[in-house]
């Protein structure tokens, strides 16, 4: 059988979904990493009134919610995460990026206490979920990996030789032939800056340019600090390669509020981080690399 | 625990004019055939709207229409009509997106591809310093910069340009396909 190059993209999880891939059963492996992604998109979506997370936040304080395992899967790692950042990663932070008009109003949905973070998610064995503070969940920063890993998982099974699999800014490339890793340029989101060569590679990048909007005269991100529960400044891109997508996703939101600290967490996880950042007191944008060569 | 941190400059102004991004997906007869695998024939059937309709479709989708005239296709499977496939594009403040819509005869939308992407100006920014830092030391292999540029993390391009497009490709089902 003749080998195929396949290259498709399709809107999902919010952005655009661009899958490529090389070999004998390219097409119905494309066809089918699409249909994954958009289960993931189903499970994990804070917009769709019957997604997993959507449950969760209507019902996860009166009953303990029955989950597709994947969802149980990405609460369990988003937990992992946040217990190792001490909080630094945070998925109950909707309520600020609703107020920042990132994610959209449930008027229908309990309401917030306002107390409640990350420790008040309690994952329950059968993979069932239940809130004990009055609040809501949003995998907006994690489930992108999360789905990547999954689509590059189907690739692999229909023996795709060579393929990339990229979430807007959520990448995975595999193969025997080296690929350029590209970042945007965070004050100038079309020109790219090329930071590495990999043949496999999970990468994951955070920044305000595209996302970043004004409120009340100030420019914000849909970064939103946990210890404040206010969003950041985008002035700052962060980049983390990590053997898996959902862990570098996670981890980007770490080392954006705190890059100087943030490299016990980033050993953690077998992660490095690339960072972008404008400091006025010197010449502009400069760039940082967490990778310990001299 | 200590590592060192090297800060490099990295200047806008050192952008060498490199291809912008841009990628072809699709043909429309490609996307045609993804997406109604079952279908035997597409026959042409163009929309023109009329000046009321077009205003009846930006007050139902909430978006402005540049043209009143929409590529569109009826998919038929052995003379019988199993849905509809749309041509449409959306610009944004950096980028040019055409794709297609399908969908069911009821109107429902089967399915969505991006036919083709591209981004205006950009390209890549090189510089020397910056490359030498990573060449041989990240994972084995120096940089080719002039490689396709494939591989963009950080490509976090808002879907919303799509989201209203399909919303006005359903009102003007709803006005002109029906």
């Amino acid at each position: 059988m003749k080998e195929r190059e396949i290259r498709r993209a399709q809107p999902w999880l919010g952005t655009l979904v661009d899958i490529a891939a090389r070999g004998v059963e390219a097409d119905q492996a494309v066809t089918e990493a699409f249909r994954i992604i958009a289960l993931v998109h189903r499970l994990m979506s804070y917009h769709e009134p019957d997604s997993d997370v959507t449950r969760i936040n209507r019902e996860g304080t009166l009953e303990p919610v029955a989950v597709h395992p994947w969802t149980w899967q990405v609460l369990a790692r988003a937990r992992a995460l946040s217990e190792a950042s001490g909080g630094l990663f945070d998925i109950t932070v909707a309520p600020t990026l609703t107020r920042l008009g990132y994610l959209p109003r449930h008027p229908d949905l309990p309401r917030c206490s306002g107390q409640g973070d990350w420790r008040h998610v309690e994952l329950l064995p059968g993979h069932r979920v239940r809130l004990t503070r009055r609040l809501r969940i949003d995998l907006g920063g994690i489930a992108k990996g999360f789905a990547v890993d999954r689509a590059v998982a189907v690739l692999e099974a229909h023996r795709v030789r060579e393929g990339q699999v990229n979430a807007g800014g959520d990448l995975r490339v595999f193969g025997k032939r080296p690929q350029a890793v590209h970042l945007r340029h965070p004050a100038h989101p079309t020109r790219l800056v090329p930071v590495a060569m990999a043949r496999t590679a999970a990468v994951a990048t955070s920044a305000g340019y595209f996302a970043g909007r004004r409120m009340r005269g100030r420019r914000v991100s849909p970064h939103v600090d946990p210890r404040t529960r206010e969003a950041l400044p985008p002035m700052r891109s962060v980049t983390v390669f990590a053997p898996e997508c959902v862990t570098a996703d996670a981890l980007t939101k770490v080392v954006l509020l705190d890059p100087d600290h943030a490299q016990s967490v980033l050993d953690r996880f077998g992660a490095e981080a690339v960072v972008l950042e404008y400091r006025e007191s010197s010449q502009g944008w400069q760039l940082r690399t967490g990778a310990r060569h001299a | 625990m200590s590592h060192t941190s090297a800060w490099l400059i990295l200047s806008a102004a050192c952008c060498v004019a490199a291809p912008a991004i841009a990628v072809q997906y699709l043909t429309a007869e490609a996307a045609q055939k993804l997406l109604f695998p079952e279908a035997t024939a597409f026959a042409p059937r163009t929309v023109r709207l009329t000046p009321t309709q077009k205003q009846w479709v930006e007050a139902q989708a909430g978006v402005r229409m540049r043209y009143s005239e929409q590529p569109v296709w009826q998919a038929l499977a052995d003379g019988k009509p199993v849905g509809w496939f749309v041509l449409d594009e959306v610009y944004g403040k950096h980028e040019f997106i055409t794709y297609a819509v399908a969908l069911d005869p009821t109107g429902a939308v089967r399915g969505i591809e991006i036919l083709d992407y591209r981004e205006t100006h950009g390209g890549q920014i090189v510089n020397p310093k910056w490359r030498a830092q990573f060449e041989g030391k990240r994972f084995g292999a120096p940089l080719r910069l002039d490689h396709d540029i494939q591989n963009i993390s950080g490509a976090t391009l808002s879907c919303k340009h799509i989201a209203e497009g399909v919303r006005r490709v359903l009102a003007l089902h709803e006005v002109a396909l029906k």
